[in-house]
């Protein structure tokens, strides 16, 4: 991104904005402390065990695709031109564990099950002098 | 435990009513289903009403549209499975005693509600549900070789089942064929505006009571039992998806199935018709299997045997299923109802499943629950 606009998450508690764009964004999830079991989203009580001592922690944006799709419909609440035509959209394997649901970059061609992705930050919007970024999944070679 | 039947059903067929109050919509399916039945309203003991979209109260305000008796009225919402949840609230009822005669009524009217979701989009708000679907589908062209033509096969059936049922949504006036539904526009890749539901309006209803009194009502029609109902949510397994409207884990209509044939004690070969959640075309694809209706990995050459096509085995989503026939939320699951009772009581017309005597009816809800019942004519 060639401006400098604070940045703001889409929605906070699924995802860390670090202050310098250069930083790498993460996961943020729970993980039980009595059962080992990461979610995403975070969650009081433990989905496997039912535990209530999770603890939120943050892994990092990288993993597997599972599944994938491009939809050919502007991403709703997007204002940016790169999205007027669709966009990917990945279920991406974490190695801790949860399966997470987001969109992918790129055409439909650059997605394959069991694809390696890494996670980025992207501008879908302005909104009061910030720009609202969402986590989304880059594939990457190799 | 009392013996349930459904004595009466009724529907307003599902569409665009811009100039039509959904009351009024309630109101001609709930009247139909009454007069379906031989009573009045008077005679009802207890309401159930389901509504996925509409605003608080709007179901208990169309009933009163149709009278006011001092009848217990309770609304209920469980996603598309809303209408599939009156008719289960009405057969723990009366199974279990406190009603004879129960009224349930599923009515929403998409077109009014659309655009209105928060103009701030949550994290995954931002993606377009069909994805969700698209995705499932991915992955089984992925694990078992599906084509997209074996996904438009199962679209076209159900366009053209709808094309013989005169409450279907959509009633296409010439064939549709398997090049057709691929050429229709994409939505999401591997599926086509032809391989999805249509949003609409409408309402259903059906009068359910004990066995005892369906027969006293039958006038010489064959009473139809409800044989058994499931209701169950999801199990947390690893790569369980937290987010979105998803389409739930297979599991649940793995359980839902199974659950059937306990309750029953009969088995998916004793099934002559199925009505599933097709919302998207993959569902039903994945619900031969889950159901039981073909072994795993083996849908792909029931769908190219035309094994669920009108006359075969097991024939499925007859009156054209969600893709045709049309998903407006709260009665759609009581229009699986309405195809049922008519296609057990020989009366469906040119879909007519030749001597259908069990059909099972199967919805999912936000992908969060599946609820499942089975018919059977006496």
């Amino acid at each position: 991104m060639a401006d400098s606009k604070p940045r703001i998450p889409a929605k906070p508690g699924y995802f860390t904005v670090p202050d310098d764009p250069a930083t790498p964004p993460e996961v943020i999830v729970s993980r039980c402390q009595d059962c080992g079991e990461y979610f995403f989203p975070k969650r009081l009580v433990c989905g496997k065990c039912m535990s209530r001592k999770t603890e939120e922690t943050t892994v990092a944006a990288r993993g597997t695709i599972y599944s994938y799709t491009f939809v050919h419909i502007p991403l709703f609440g997007s204002t940016k031109i790169e999205y007027q035509e669709g966009y990917g959209v990945g279920q991406i394997d974490l190695p801790e564990g949860p399966r997470i649901q987001l969109p992918l970059v790129g055409k439909q061609e650059a997605f394959a099950v069991g694809k390696r992705v890494v996670g980025e930050l992207a501008a879908i919007r302005e909104q009061d002098g910030n720009d609202v970024v969402l986590l989304r999944f880059k594939p990457v070679e190799g | 435990m009392e013996k349930v039947a459904v004595a009466g059903v009724g529907m307003k067929r599902f569409g665009f009513y811009p100039d039509t109050s959904v009351h009024d919509l309630a109101c001609a399916a709930a009247l139909a289903a009454l007069d379906d039945a031989g009573l009045t309203f008077a005679d009802i003991d207890a309401v159930y009403v389901g509504h996925i979209f509409m605003p608080v109260m709007t179901g208990v305000r169309a009933i009163k549209e149709i009278g006011l008796t001092g009848v217990p009225i309770q609304r209920i919402e469980n996603a598309s499975a809303t209408g599939s949840a009156c008719l289960r609230e009405a057969y723990l009822a009366i199974s279990g005693g406190h009603y004879d005669k129960v009224l349930v009524v599923g009515l929403d009217k998409m077109t009014e509600v659309m655009g209105q979701t928060p103009s701030a989009p949550a994290l995954e708000d931002s993606i377009l549900p069909a994805a969700f679907f698209a995705m499932w589908a991915t992955r089984r062209m992925h694990e078992r070789g599906t084509t997209r033509e074996h996904l438009a096969k199962i679209a076209a059936k159900n366009w053209n089942n709808g094309a013989l049922n005169p409450m279907s949504q959509r009633q296409p006036t010439t064939t549709v064929t398997v090049e057709g539904v691929l050429k229709a526009g994409m939505v999401s890749w591997p599926l086509t505006k032809m391989m999805a539901c249509p949003i609409g309006d409408g309402a259903a209803a059906a009068v359910v009571t004990r066995e005892s009194t369906a027969k006293k009502l039958a006038n010489g029609r064959p009473v139809v039992r409800v044989l058994a109902s499931h209701l169950g949510s999801e199990k947390y397994e690893r790569g369980h998806l937290f987010m979105g409207p998803v389409v739930g884990p297979a599991q649940m209509s793995r359980d839902a199935a199974k659950d059937l044939w306990e309750q029953s004690g009969i088995g998916p070969e004793d099934v002559d018709l199925v009505q599933v959640h097709d919302a998207f075309v993959i569902e039903e694809l994945e619900y031969y299997e889950l159901l039981g209706f073909c072994k795993e990995g083996e849908a792909e050459a029931c769908i190219e045997r035309g094994d669920f096509e009108p006359g075969g085995r097991v024939p499925f989503s007859t009156d054209g299923g969600l893709i045709a026939r049309g998903h407006p939320g709260g009665p759609t699951g009581l229009a699986q109802i309405w195809e049922t009772v008519h296609q057990l009581r020989g009366t469906a017309g040119k879909r007519q499943v030749e001597n259908a005597r069990i059909g099972l009816c199967h919805m999912m809800g936000g992908g969060s629950v599946c609820i499942a019942h089975l018919l059977g004519r006496e």
